[in-house]
């Protein structure tokens, strides 16, 4: 019963979608009000994409397991909660998320661009439309979530128990919020073009979904790290793995776009640019969603393969990547760029712009060359952590030296360069004080000087900016935050210690400075799994420390997860994991000291923020 | 005007050259050696962060060749003749891998190229 209510919501989404674009063609010319037509089927489509998600929902709720979906990834030992998150936990249920926010997102713009050009509200709508049309083929031809099991089974298969987090719960939804709004943002890059409204008003409102995006983007990726920060038990928040690659790459252009629209905002300039940004904001994160899905990438997160999905959307993509290009060279004037001055506003964000464009082409050609690489040569490659702190890192100094210097000058021409004593001071200080840090490790002294002392000159300079009330709060608190960022990031990698043994329960070990005991285990069932908890004292300094690290053993599906025990200070976080060794009594335990943990995780929240100070301003 | 930009680049270019890597003091070698090894049999997991049973071979090997007196290049090379190149996370510059480094930063030059020339150049 509730697998005919979604499946048939979904077809009739569908011919919903079929009606729109027809109408939104028919009515392209029209210059009076947005067709009532249109504004009934679109929240129809919306209406009807909820009751299919809703009912999907449902079946998670009631465990109704003649739905394959909910056989292949509920249980009935399983907590509400994960039943609940379990819906958006698999390859169906996410893309029907996926569309359901597509939906939304659209009738959020009929219902908030009232003011804006009646024939680019129509095209915009026809563009989202095609890439909701594409949505729901791809989902009720190959990925269906409604499809019956004859007979009903009486027991699901279970969630990949991984998978069963808080934090992971909510990482999907709020990521593909993210990857979604990117969507309008496309469509409407599209329709400005055609009608050539690429205007200050066009970019403002461009601006709001941007932001939008933009925050949810950085959230999700937060939320991301912070679960493999503590369920994949490695101590590490950032892997360089293929799937975090590609939730980075939408990122670095969106931000990338967020700066390139205030200049088209108050200068009327960088047309083409933005509308480039804007379309390879939408592509990436698609071509991100085929990467993860179609299961070419060889990742920890890889959790649904299947490549004739990825053959699917492979199409709907070169589909896409050929309508935006046929468009842009058809349709794009040729811009007559105003003159820019070196020491400008708009300078610096074009700087912005090109480091954003090199650090996204650096994650985007380590991700993918190695695909590549093997299907012409058949040579077979990694390429880790290495390559991308070798080819980032570097650039991160002048980057961070003109995100201070950036946002103070003028937009059309800085009148003069106020060199103010402060400044110096500051400059000199930063320098001072990571000479002082890198001197005290074996690392290259002048390399980490020169890295540390750019993110405290910038941290330095965006909290003496907080009182200058010439500069946006948005921008101010953005900037401080990621300076923060950015040097937790890299006194995070400095300071970090760890040590590692395996032990009996009752031995202990002392490793450098570190006395590692294990003292005890106990052993209890819980709902769906069987949990070993054990107790591990780490004595250091005559400072005794207790951490309950813990193993879990779930039943179905039959896994084995390590919980680390975690003990969160604003500077420094103490970690103990341990890992069971095959066929032996010993535990494998090791314990890390990870400083300045908390600060990366607020500072990300601030970032995000900032987005939102932003956000709260363009919509007065 | 172009003199300045191009120096600028030379300069990011010699930062490039100075490789980052931020080791630990107390570390051992092989701890060093395998965060840089990818763990065959896992999925997307270092030799160093599994305990699978090819993991802690590896790592048991690791420190018998450092034993033995061999190099941390003479490991990789040995591991990378046995395994393949697949097992290094850092890939060697060869003739495979010579546009994997060198993409990125003709992207960089090129942009910056571009941005002078459609901005600060051939502009009334």
């Amino acid at each position: 019963m509730l697998n005919l209510i979604g499946n048939y919501s979904l077809i009739l989404a569908l011919i919903t979608s079929f009606i729109l674009l027809f109408l939104s063609i028919k009515n392209f010319k029209s210059d009076s009000n947005l067709n009532f037509g249109i504004v009934v089927s679109i929240s129809l489509q919306s209406i009807l994409i909820c009751i299919s998600f809703l009912t999907l929902l449902f079946s998670f709720i009631i465990s109704d397991f003649s739905n394959l979906a909910v056989y292949n990834n509920s249980h009935t030992t399983k907590p509400m909660f994960y039943r609940i998150s379990g819906t958006w936990g698999n390859h169906e249920g996410s893309l029907l998320l996926w569309l359901l926010v597509l939906s939304l997102f659209i009738s959020i713009f009929v219902f908030r661009t009232k003011k804006l050009l009646i024939s680019f509200r129509i095209l915009t709508i026809f563009f989202q439309q095609l890439i909701i049309t594409g949505f729901l083929l791809f989902i009720i031809f190959t990925s269906n979530p409604f499809q019956l099991i004859i007979p009903t089974p009486t027991e699901g298969l279970g969630l990949n128990p991984i998978l069963q987090d808080p934090a992971l719960a909510i990482h999907p939804p709020i990521l593909y919020l993210g990857y979604v709004g990117t969507s309008i943002i496309f469509s409407s890059s599209l329709a400005a073009l055609v009608c050539r409204y690429t205007n200050k008003e066009w970019a403002s409102d461009l601006k709001k979904w941007t932001l939008i995006s933009w925050i949810f983007l950085t959230l999700g990726i937060m939320l991301g790290s912070i679960w493999a920060y503590y369920e994949l038990g490695w101590g590490g928040f950032w892997f360089w793995d293929p799937v975090e690659n590609v939730s980075l790459m939408p990122w670095f252009c969106l931000t990338a776009l967020l700066h390139c629209t205030s200049v088209l905002e108050k200068r009327s300039n960088l047309k083409s640019w933005t509308i480039i940004l804007a379309l390879s904001t939408f592509i990436l994160s698609m071509s991100g969603t085929f990467l993860v899905r179609s299961g070419i990438l060889n990742s920890v997160h890889t959790f649904a393969n299947d490549p004739e999905r990825g053959i699917f959307v492979l199409i709907f993509l070169t589909v896409l990547i050929l309508i935006s290009l046929t468009i842009y060279f058809k349709y794009n004037d040729i811009e007559k760029l105003t003159r820019s001055f070196l020491l400008s506003k708009e300078s610096a964000i074009v700087i912005n712009n090109w480091f954003m464009m090199y650090f996204l082409g650096v994650v985007l050609v380590g991700t993918i060359y190695p695909i590549f690489l093997e299907v012409i040569t058949k040579e077979k490659i990694s390429v880790g952590p290495p390559y991308f702190n070798q080819l980032i890192i570097p650039f991160l100094i002048p980057f961070l030296f003109i995100m201070a210097i950036g946002p103070k000058l003028d937009w059309i021409k800085n009148k003069k360069f106020d060199a103010k004593f402060t400044k110096i001071i500051l400059l000199i200080l930063s320098i001072l004080i990571s000479y002082l840090i890198a001197k005290n490790f074996n690392t290259q002294v002048l390399y980490s000087t020169l890295l540390i002392s750019a993110a405290l000159y910038l941290f330095f300079i965006s909290i003496t900016d907080l009182k200058n009330e010439k500069l946006k709060l948005s921008q101010k608190v953005s900037h401080t935050a990621f300076s923060i960022l950015i040097i937790s990031i890299i006194l995070n990698s400095l300071f970090s210690e760890e040590v590692s043994v395996n032990l009996k329960k009752g031995e202990e070990k002392q490793l450098s400075n570190y006395l590692l005991k294990f003292e005890n285990i106990s052993k209890m069932e819980i709902d769906n799994f069987t949990s070993l908890k054990a107790e591990i004292h780490v004595i250091h300094n005559d400072n005794k420390l207790k951490f309950y690290p813990e193993l879990r053993l779930y039943k179905v599906p039959e896994t084995i997860t390590s919980e680390a025990a975690i003990k969160t200070s604003l500077f420094s976080d103490n970690l103990v994991v341990v890992n069971y060794l095959k066929d032996t009594n010993y535990l494998n335990i090791r314990y890390q000291k990870k400083p300045f943990m908390l600060l990366i995780w607020l500072s990300a929240i601030m970032l995000a923020v900032g987005g939102l100070i932003g956000l709260k301003k363009n919509f007065k | 005007m172009i003199k300045k930009i191009f120096k600028l680049l030379l300069l990011l270019f010699f930062f490039n050259l100075i490789s980052y890597s931020f080791v630990k003091a107390d570390n051992s070698k092989v701890d060093e050696i395998s965060k840089n090894l990818r763990c065959l049999i896992c999925q997307g997991q270092s030799v160093y962060d599994s305990n699978s049973d090819f993991a802690l071979s590896v790592k048991t090997l690791i420190s018998q060749k450092l034993d033995a007196g061999n190099s941390e290049d003479d490991i990789y090379n040995f591991l990378k003749s046995k395994y393949g190149d697949w097992i290094v996370y850092e890939p060697e510059i060869n003739k495979y891998t010579l546009l994997l480094w060198l993409m990125p930063l003709f992207l960089f030059i090129f942009g910056g190229l571009l941005i002078v020339k459609k901005l600060f150049i051939n502009r009334t």
